[in-house]
This record gives C-alpha cells, sequence and structure tokens, in this order.
C-alpha cells in the first residue's frame, strides 16, 4: 500500500466536492505563514508525513497568529517524526469542532468494510483497545456499492441521531465512491467533524492507495519516493531498480545471518527460509525475484545487493523446479556478477539448485569453478538448504583454525 | 476423474498472441488439452500453434464452443476481459496475470460468484490433471517428468511448489489427479477450501496435500471443514513461512498476500489450528508420503471394525 501524504487525500476529496478544510503545503516558515495570512480563524500546521497518529506524536500545533505559525513551522521542519523526515508542513484553516466521529473505509478480503463511531477524534485507538463495542461495522457488497439504506442502518446501530443521519449517509456514500475511484485500500477520516456552524467536514484524512493500480493514478507516481527508499544502501539500490526497470515488482530485506537467499520469494522462498533456520543457518536476507525473461536488470539488482552485504559467508540459489523460468538466465548473472565484484568462490560456498529449461548450459558456466556446487537432479529443496548450511559453517571453522 | 479439467475440456487462450501465451499454448497442446480457440482484440484470422484467433470471446466460442477460458492479458485488462468471458458463458475462467489491482480483483471475484462460474486466481500457473489434460505453465515443457497421473489432490498458494508435491509424490510412487495453483493473492476466485470440497466429490481422489503460506484464512476454513466432518478424506498440510514470526507484524516477505494481519493468519497458527482439525501437518516435503501412508492406513483399520458391525447386525 502507498500511503499518501495529507495534501494529496485531501485534494482527492476536494475535487470530489467533498467536504475538508481549505489548505496548502509550504516547504519554509515564510512559505508558511502567507498561506495562513488568508485563514482568519487561525492555522493548523502538521508534519507532511505519510501516516496518522501524527498528533498523539506532536507534530500537529494549532496556531493563533503568523508568530506562532512561523515558530511551529520552524521548529517542525528538519526534525524526524515517527521514522519520517518532515521536509514540509501542511498549513490549514482551524475548525472551530462542535462533535467529532471517526469513520474508515477499508479493502483487505474479498469486501469492503466500513467502520464508524461516535467516539471520534485523537483517542480513536483507545476505544477500539478498550471500548470495541462502540465501533460499528459492515461489509460492503462489492457489487451494488454502498447504498443510502445500508448507510443509513450503519448510523442508527452507531447511535447517530435522524437530525445528522441523512446528510451523514450522503456523505458516507459519496466517501465511498471516492474511495474506489481511487483505487483505495484505506481511507481514514478522523476527526469527521460537525463545525459549529452545524456542517459537516472531513478534517482528518488518511489514505492508502493500491500500488497496482498506479498505472491509472498518474497524479500518485511520485507520492511514495521519499518514502519507500529504505535507508539500508543494499535495499536501496534494489528499490531504485524497482523504480527504473519495468518487470515484476522485486524484493530485499536485509537479516542478521550470513547466508545468502537468492530465491523466488513465495512458495519455495518461505519453505527454504523456514528449513534454514531449523536446521541451524541464519539467513542474510530474504529476497524477491519476479520471473526473469531476457530482462534480467532487477534479478541483477538483487543479486548485487546479495553479494554486497558485508555480512555475507555463502550463498543459496534455490528455486523449485523450473515449470516456465529459464535457469540459466539466473546463473549467468551470477556469474556475470561474481567477476564483476572480483569474488574468490574459495572463499564463498554457493549451493544452486536450479533443475528446468536451459540446465544443460548452466551447469557448463560453474564447471570448473570452486566452491560452487550445482546439485544433482533429484536433490531435494531441503538437501540443498542443508549443503549451503554445512559449507558455511565449515568455512567459518577453516577461517578461524 | 479429477477436478475442474479433463481430456474433454474445450479451452479458449484470451491474450493468445503475447509471449507467454503463445509458449504455454505450444505445451498445453503437446500435453493433450484441447485449446479450440484464441482471442486478442484486432488479430482477427491470425493463427497460433494451429488455434484459430479472433477479435472477441462470443465471436470465438460461436464458431468453437468451449468450457473454459486461460487469460494472459496485461494486469489493466483483466477486468474486462474476465467480465467478457463470464458474459459469453464460460464455467471455468483461469487468470494467470499478476499484479490485479485489488478493487479489480474483488470486482471479478463478486461477479464470478454470483453467475456461479468458477473463477482460478489470479496469478496462478494453472491446473494439470495429469495424463489428460493441462492448462496454464504448470508442469513447464515436460510435465510428465513432475506430475504422475493418480489419486491424490494438490491445491497450492504457490504455482513453483505444485511441482516440489509433484516430484515428491512421484518418487514415493503416488500419483496426482489433479493439481491446482490457486495463488497467492490477497483475493483468489475460489478459496482452498472450495478445491478441497471439489476433491472431496471426485470419485477418483483419495487424499489432497495442500500447501499453504502466512495470511488469509484459507487454511483455517479447510481446518473448520475437516472437523465439520465436510471433508472425509485424509488431508495433509505443508504450510511454510515461520520465519515471518520473527519478524515486526505486518512485513511482507514474498506473496502479497503473506502479511500477517492477525494472529490467527501465522503459519504455525495455522499448523497448530489443521493440525487440531485432524489434518497431517508436514514439517517437509520429505515427510508428506509417509504422512499419506499413515493416513491411508489410519482410514482402513477405522473402517474395519464397522464392517465386522454391517455383519453381525
Amino acid at each position: 500500500m502507498l500511503a499518501l501524504t495529507e495534501d494529496l487525500a485531501k485534494r482527492w476529496l476536494r475535487e470530489r466536492g467533498l467536504p475538508v478544510p481549505r489548505g496548502a503545503v509550504a516547504a519554509s516558515p515564510d512559505e508558511a505563514v502567507r498561506i495562513a495570512a488568508d485563514m482568519p480563524g487561525g492555522a493548523v500546521v502538521k508534519a507532511l508525513i505519510p501516516t496518522g497518529r501524527r498528533g498523539k506524536a506532536g507534530a500537529v500545533r494549532l496556531t493563533a497568529n503568523a508568530e506562532e505559525c512561523r515558530a511551529a513551522v520552524a521548529a517542525m521542519l528538519g526534525t524526524s517524526v515517527l521514522g519520517h523526515a518532515v521536509q514540509r508542513v501542511y498549513i490549514e484553516e482551524r475548525i472551530a469542532i462542535r462533535d467529532e466521529f471517526y469513520l474508515s473505509l477499508s479493502l483487505n478480503g474479498p469486501r469492503p468494510e466500513i467502520v464508524i463511531t461516535r467516539s471520534g477524534g485523537i483517542d480513536v485507538e483507545d476505544v477500539m483497545r478498550t471500548q470495541p463495542e462502540r465501533l460499528v461495522s459492515a461489509a460492503i457488497d462489492p457489487l451494488c456499492g454502498l447504498a443510502v439504506g445500508q448507510a443509513n442502518e450503519l448510523l442508527q446501530r452507531a447511535g447517530f441521531d435522524a437530525a445528522l443521519g441523512a446528510s451523514l449517509a450522503a456523505l458516507l456514500v459519496a466517501l465511498y465512491e471516492a474511495f474506489c475511484a481511487a483505487d483505495a485500500l484505506l481511507l481514514e477520516i478522523n476527526p469527521l467533524a460537525v463545525t459549529d456552524s452545524g456542517s459537516l467536514m472531513l478534517v482528518g484524512a488518511m489514505m492508502g492507495v493500491d500500488q497496482q493500480a498506479l498505472f491509472r493514478h498518474a497524479e500518485w507516481a511520485d507520492a511514495g519516493v521519499a518514502v519507500t527508499l529504505s535507508r539500508n544502501p543494499r535495499e536501496y539500490s534494489v528499490d531504485v531498480a524497482n523504480r527504473e526497470f519495468s518487470g515484476g515488482e522485486c524484493q530485499y530485506v536485509e537479516l542478521e545471518g550470513e547466508i545468502g537467499l537468492l530465491v523466488g520469494g513465495g512458495g519455495a522462498g518461505l519453505y527454504q527460509h523456514d528449513v534454514m533456520l531449523e536446521l541451524g543457518g541464519l539467513p542474510a536476507n530474504h529476497c524477491v525475484t519476479p520471473p526473469t525473461g531476457t530482462d534480467n536488470r532487477k534479478l541483477k539488482a538483487v543479486l548485487a545487493a546479495i553479494l554486497d552485504n558485508p555480512r555475507l559467508k555463502g550463498l543459496l540459489v534455490g528455486f523449485n523446479f523450473a515449470q516456465m523460468a529459464r535457469t540459466d538466465i539466473r546463473v549467468s548473472t551470477l556469474m556475470e556478477l561474481l567477476q564483476e565484484k572480483r569474488i574468490d568462490t574459495a572463499q564463498l560456498p554457493i549451493v544452486i539448485r536450479l533443475f528446468g529449461a536451459g540446465e544443460q548450459a548452466s551447469r557448463a558456466m560453474v564447471a570448473g569453478h570452486p566452491n560452487i556446487h550445482y546439485v544433482p537432479r533429484g536433490t531435494t529443496l531441503k538437501e540443498a538448504v542443508r549443503l549451503i548450511v554445512e559449507l558455511t559453517a565449515g568455512a567459518r571453522a577453516n577461517a578461524l583454525t | 476423474m479429477s477436478i475442474l479439467i479433463d481430456q474433454t475440456t474445450r479451452i479458449i487462450v484470451q491474450g493468445i498472441t503475447g509471449g507467454q501465451a503463445r509458449f504455454d499454448t505450444q505445451w498445453c497442446i503437446n500435453y493433450g488439452a484441447r485449446i479450440v480457440a484464441g482471442v486478442t482484440p484486432g488479430r482477427l484470422g491470425e493463427v497460433v500453434h494451429g488455434v484459430p484467433v479472433f477479435d472477441t470471446v462470443q465471436s470465438a466460442i460461436a464458431v468453437h464452443p468451449a468450457d473454459a477460458s486461460i487469460l494472459y492479458v496485461p494486469a489493466a485488462q483483466v477486468k474486462p476481459a474476465v467480465l467478457e468471458a463470464i458474459d459469453a458463458g464460460l464455467r471455468l475462467i483461469v487468470v494467470t496475470s499478476e499484479y490485479v489491482p485489488l478493487h479489480d480483483v474483488v470486482h471479478v471475484v463478486a461477479t464470478a460468484r454470483a453467475a456461479g462460474v468458477r473463477l482460478v486466481g489470479c496469478n496462478t500457473n494453472g491446473i494439470i490433471s495429469p495424463g489428460k489434460s493441462k492448462l496454464g505453465g504448470v508442469g513447464g515443457i515436460d510435465p510428465g517428468e513432475i506430475y504422475s497421473p493418480g489419486r491424490i489432490g494438490l491445491c497450492s498458494r504457490s504455482g513453483g511448489m505444485t511441482a516440489e508435491l509433484g516430484l515428491v509424490l512421484k518418487e514415493t510412487g503416488y500419483g496426482v489427479s489433479t493439481s491446482v495453483a490457486m495463488g497467492g493473492d490477497l483475493v483468489t476466485g475460489m478459496s482452498m477450501a472450495e478445491y478441497l470440497m471439489l476433491f472431496e466429490a471426485d470419485a477418483d481422489t483419495d487424499a489432497m496435500v495442500i500447501f499453504g503460506e502466512p495470511g488469509t484464512r484459507n487454511e483455517q476454513e479447510v481446518a473448520e471443514l475437516v472437523l465439520a466432518g465436510s471433508i472425509r478424506k485424509p488431508v495433509v498440510a505443508l504450510i511454510s513461512g515461520i520465519f515471518q514470526e520473527a519478524y515486526p507484524a505486518g512485513m511482507t516477505f514474498g506473496h502479497a498476500a503473506a502479511a500477517i494481519n492477525t494472529s490467527a493468519e501465522s503459519a504455525s497458527a495455522k499448523r497448530s489450528i489443521l493440525a487440531a482439525a485432524g489434518v497431517h501437518v508436514a514439517r517437509s516435503l520429505e515427510d508428506i508420503p509417509g504422512l499419506l501412508r499413515r493416513a491411508f492406513f489410519a482410514a482402513e483399520t477405522a473402517v474395519a471394525p464397522s464392517r465386522r458391525g454391517d455383519q453381525s447386525a
């Protein structure tokens, strides 16, 4: 899920005619003050980071005048909040709130779900923990959408009075439509407020969207760049490869162990990781490599990350009996990188379990290289894992003597 | 018999002119699959490996009646292509495409369910009923090397692992009635429990082997059916992804669905829920044949006393 920053989420809602406070993004105290000059009721300064829970983290400040606004922005920019660097702030008009509620729409199963409670505001997590009965939820039929009747029934169950009910039901229906149109996986409105003048206002809005649907949302193509890039340089390089090259999404997660895993990711990747731990080996990483065609650039990025890990003491290239992908592309990529990085395989045991199309060429490529063990046909995934665990332990013992 | 497909199943291929579709279609035909037509809009009149290409599903099946469709269309085209296949009246739709937007998946899955259509995938490498037919890349260029015909039903969250399951069974003298990769996505057309109910009803399947992963309620639903007595044939389960529990919740490794949202969705919770329901839980692939043997032996000895009872009555 790609978490959008508040400005993007609110722009999406505003463009669909939904009531959100006026606001704009600022990257400096001066800019913030200029925006706030247009807000006679005072301005709220919020760290522009793609996460909720900012209020509790002290990243939301209410300001009454230009001096307070300038000071709040100056204090916030350049800090780190909940693991995110604050490079910009969101300046929004202050809303006088009479009553506040919580609403969320989410999709993480066969049907979208709506949750609402009258207990809104900053403490909704406490409500979830201590009074879950106050949260009212319903599944939405994806073919019919959220109908006014269902919204009314939900609001009644949540204890809303009829006077508010009609306008709130219409708002819920419109929000659900905006949620679907955005390919959102999560839309959280907290607080959903009744203003002093009695109108409804979406004061807090966080939205997470489906990365797989970004092809139809060009407006968010760059939204996640700063966020999803990992701090580990090797994880970072794989993130960059994901953005630069086409094809399925790769993943490289560095762990504390010493045996590199070049695996498909799902299925056999999970299985070999479990088996390695069971046999006393410690993986240096987990990774996801999509089936590789002739374009091996993503595979190369993942393999380079694995080989660059300073903790690496052994490498397992372990895949299912290939039903579709070619084995020789993986092996030639490996050999190319070993040469490029001048890695002496005498110091780095490698076990390869790759059966299927191109296998003969693959075996020929590693022939004569010391310490590269291309296991024979019929070797199980577990036997290959056992071999790399033993070879790595043996190499460590040799280094000690 | 078998489930979903056999030698009589007539198949169309949507997106047949693409690279993967051409490759798979060739090997499916070689294996004996009855591929009767292909569909790619704007490509009417072309021929792929002897299979005629049409512009629409409707026009294809008007000339070549079909039972099933397999889709090799880009993620963005999956929703309209599946809806087209459902409208045309196909009863089995297999979607190989990956990275389909979740809102689209949810919509087509609900539409298929409402129409009583079986939707396999998305993100599946296909179905094979060994010796009869195959749909998709499953088995690669030589399926016989991996899958022997036989009486064990396979259902896996991972396409690749169906090959390992097929191999370990073959080496120990077991064969497969049908193997289906249900797809590793968060939402799939059919659930693992639904496939197992098909195997339960199949006269030529004696037992089922499942491969599961963290995330979703698929394995839990299987456990519920076994516990309720709706599934009486032996079930052997291999569930991977225990290692994830050592890392922070919500971190995903591998398949998109394999994020653990609730404690019941972790691999170890699934193993214990299944074991408690009477499913035979394997720790590795090598355990599976032994567990099957034990399950069959137990079933025989359990049946014997009641037979004696019948005679004395």
